[in-house]
């Protein structure tokens, strides 16, 4: 009784300092989702815009309109491109980057985050004027080889720009992750007959598994969720998500809508997150 | 189950040399001790056999061959590591068979060799343990064995002991010896520890700033150090510099610090000079004792260490002795303050010239262990 008694105090006496920021988050989180929630459940009315009420409506539009569920189809194979690509470029980078050492290691560091200075408006700006006919890419071909390449309004630069704003993240996940992993662990391999390779697979990756996960966690969610880069660079054809949502948001001022769309969404990239998460052996899931 | 032979092997990094010429000739089941301070080079000449680092001139040869060219993979070699290095993911077993898997071995063989190294490691009980759930002296056990499971050409072990405990040292320092020695190992040690390394060496490797002192068994260099450095260095003699002046009879007379020794032989020498004592040669007399091998001072320090009594003793302003006599001899402690002489014979000396050479006894003749022992009892 003494015992519980003592193991109590010290979680009694936290709570009056874990109050304020308990009462933030269910301000800030719980209670807009909420909201959402029920916004998703009334009914809109172009002229009286929402009407208080509780209806599946929202949801039967969605799941009956082959229109958005293409939508939802585009929104996750774009996450997926996105998670693989930062994921094949990201972990081998991460990798060397956690080996490397002194005024080089800086150096890169450096290099990785920069690009997060220039917002993804910007960034996405940059990319059009490389992908957009007359760009540089469409022209430089043209006038090498006669034919140009527009790439503007494709699939190809909608990934090609989440993947240059997640890749920094994923390179600095990853990057810490190998960081705990002793270098001397892959050096014990290789004694053992492990070419550098081998040992990677066999020592590094799986010790790295949870910090990997994390890193594609992440890029998956930013790339669900993106919102500038679709809009710029997969203009008014491409339909992702996010944009569409703000769409029924702002021009439309369809509330019910679109809170049944964020909410489709956010349960979509939830589910697959814990689904990913359940593929990774028991030990190495976060 | 190899010779190995380092043959002028160097490593430069930009205008320091790592290891400068470090030539070494290991035959089959000898266990050779890579000893000195931090910084001397005695890691990256292991690494350079491991092939983690390349050398910059010289050769490493395996059995008259050179494997500079092959990757630590393909080297062969087991390597034992500081803090041992265990896939921390895989148990106790799985880590043991490791380079077997590597290296294809069917699978009931590779168990059964398995079995094998954990008997050897007395590990049988553990094997499905992960290698956090063990101590460290049976984590480097673990580490131990993994290496052996390949059946190495050439056992490296890297400060294997450095991370344990002084009970702990001792035990897992007798398994490598052993299990070295069983299985006829041509082993690499480094360490920074003279006790460890004079305890498990067939011959030690003294190395300074990437180049070696001195190569030979503890009794040469305990008592034929090359230079000063490996005086004091093994056994923690007493270095120290001055100006020898030839005398024609009796000790030359050693002035330093402040202070006189009168040495116990002559020497062919006159000039700067390095004298090394050895504190444990050294005793205490009473005061006014004097002819060769003497010093007259004052007790600094005195303490009883349980095996011996050290004291310090202050000849001169800057001159002071370290005195070490065992404690089962017939002396006493001395307070501080105490004046008294310290006496020893020409086998507690060594005199290197100005360019750090051993100089050779002229007169007396150097005198036999034997009767050194009974002149030090009768004389207390």
């Amino acid at each position: 009784m003494a015992t519980t008694g003592q193991a109590l105090r010290p979680a009694r006496a936290a709570a009056p300092l874990l109050a304020p920021a308990t009462l933030v988050v269910a301000v800030m989180l719980v209670a807009p989702l909420l909201l959402v929630l029920r916004f998703s459940l009334d009914r809109y009315d172009p002229t009286e815009l929402m009407i208080e009420t509780v209806t599946g409506a929202n949801y039967l539009r969605f799941a009956a309109d082959p229109f958005y569920r293409a939508v939802l189809r585009t929104t996750l194979g774009v996450a997926v491109a996105c998670t693989v690509l930062c994921l094949l470029l990201g972990v081998p980078i991460g990798y060397r980057l956690a080996r490397m050492r002194g005024r080089w290691k800086t150096a890169c560091v450096l290099a990785t985050v920069l690009p997060l200075v220039v917002g993804s408006t910007v960034r996405a700006v940059g990319w059009m004027i490389l992908f957009a006919r007359g760009g540089v890419i469409d022209a430089t071909l043209r006038g090498l080889t006669g034919h140009g390449l527009e790439l503007m309004y494709t699939t190809t630069a909608v990934v090609s720009g989440i993947v240059s704003i997640n890749l920094p993240f994923v390179i600095l996940t990853v990057q810490s992750a190998i960081e705990t992993i002793d270098a001397e662990l892959e050096e014990a391999a290789q004694s053992l007959g492990a070419a550098p390779g081998r040992a990677f697979w066999r020592v590094v990756w799986p010790l790295a598994l949870p910090g990997i996960t994390v890193a594609a966690i992440l890029c998956f969610i930013l790339a669900m969720n993106a919102y500038a880069t679709p809009y710029l660079l997969g203009g008014p054809r491409f339909q992702m998500m996010a944009p569409l949502l703000f769409w029924e948001f702002g021009t439309n001022n369809n509330w019910p809508f679109a809170s049944a769309l964020a909410l489709v969404l956010m349960t979509t990239t939830l589910v697959l997150t814990a689904a990913g998460n359940l593929l990774i052996p028991r030990r190495y899931r976060i | 189950m190899s010779r190995l032979t380092l043959d002028r092997l160097g490593k430069r990094y930009g205008d320091a040399m790592a290891a400068d010429s470090v030539s070494l000739d290991i035959p089959q089941g000898e266990m050779v001790v890579l000893l000195g301070p931090s910084g001397c080079g005695k890691t990256t000449t292991l690494r350079m056999v491991a092939g983690f680092v390349t050398p910059t001139s010289g050769d490493v040869l395996l059995d008259g061959r050179s494997i500079l060219r092959l990757p630590p993979h393909r080297r062969e070699m087991g390597l034992v590591f500081q803090n041992y290095a265990l896939f921390p993911h895989l148990s106790v077993a799985r880590n043991v068979a490791f380079g077997l898997e590597m290296r294809g071995t069917p699978r009931p063989e590779r168990e059964a060799q398995v079995q094998r190294m954990l008997e050897l490691a007395r590990l049988e009980a553990l094997a499905e343990r992960l290698p956090r759930a063990l101590s460290g002296g049976q984590q480097q056990r673990v580490a131990l064995v993994r290496a052996l499971a390949i059946q190495p050409r050439v056992l490296l072990l890297d400060e294997p002991l450095s991370n344990l405990d002084a009970a702990l040292r001792a035990e897992v320092g007798r398994d490598i010896r052993l299990l070295q020695r069983e299985a006829g190992l041509t082993t690499v040690m480094v360490t920074h520890d003279q006790d460890e390394a004079m305890a498990m060496a067939d011959r030690l490797v003294l190395m300074r700033d990437g180049r070696v002192q001195q190569t030979g068994t503890q009794e040469d260099l305990y008592e034929r150090p090359a230079n000063p450095f490996v005086a004091g260095f093994i056994g923690r003699s007493t270095v120290l510099r001055g100006t020898l002046h030839a005398t024609m009879h009796g000790g030359d007379v050693f002035a330093t610090g402040g202070g006189t020794l009168l040495l116990a032989g002559r020497y062919a020498a006159d000039g700067a000079c390095t004298v090394a004592l050895r504190p444990e040669r050294l005793r205490l007399a009473p005061p006014g004792e004097a002819g060769p091998g003497s010093a007259a001072g004052t007790v600094e320090l005195a303490s009883y260490l349980g095996a011996v009594r050290e004291h310090l003793v202050r000849l001169g302003p800057e001159l002071r002795l370290v005195v070490r006599d065992p404690t089962a001899g017939n002396t006493r402690l001395h307070a501080p303050g105490d004046a008294v002489a310290v006496r020893w014979d020409a086998g507690a000396e060594r005199v290197f010239d100005a360019a750090d050479a051993q100089l050779p006894f002229l007169h007396p003749e150097p005198i036999a262990p034997d009767t050194l022992g009974t002149r030090m009892t009768s004389d207390a």
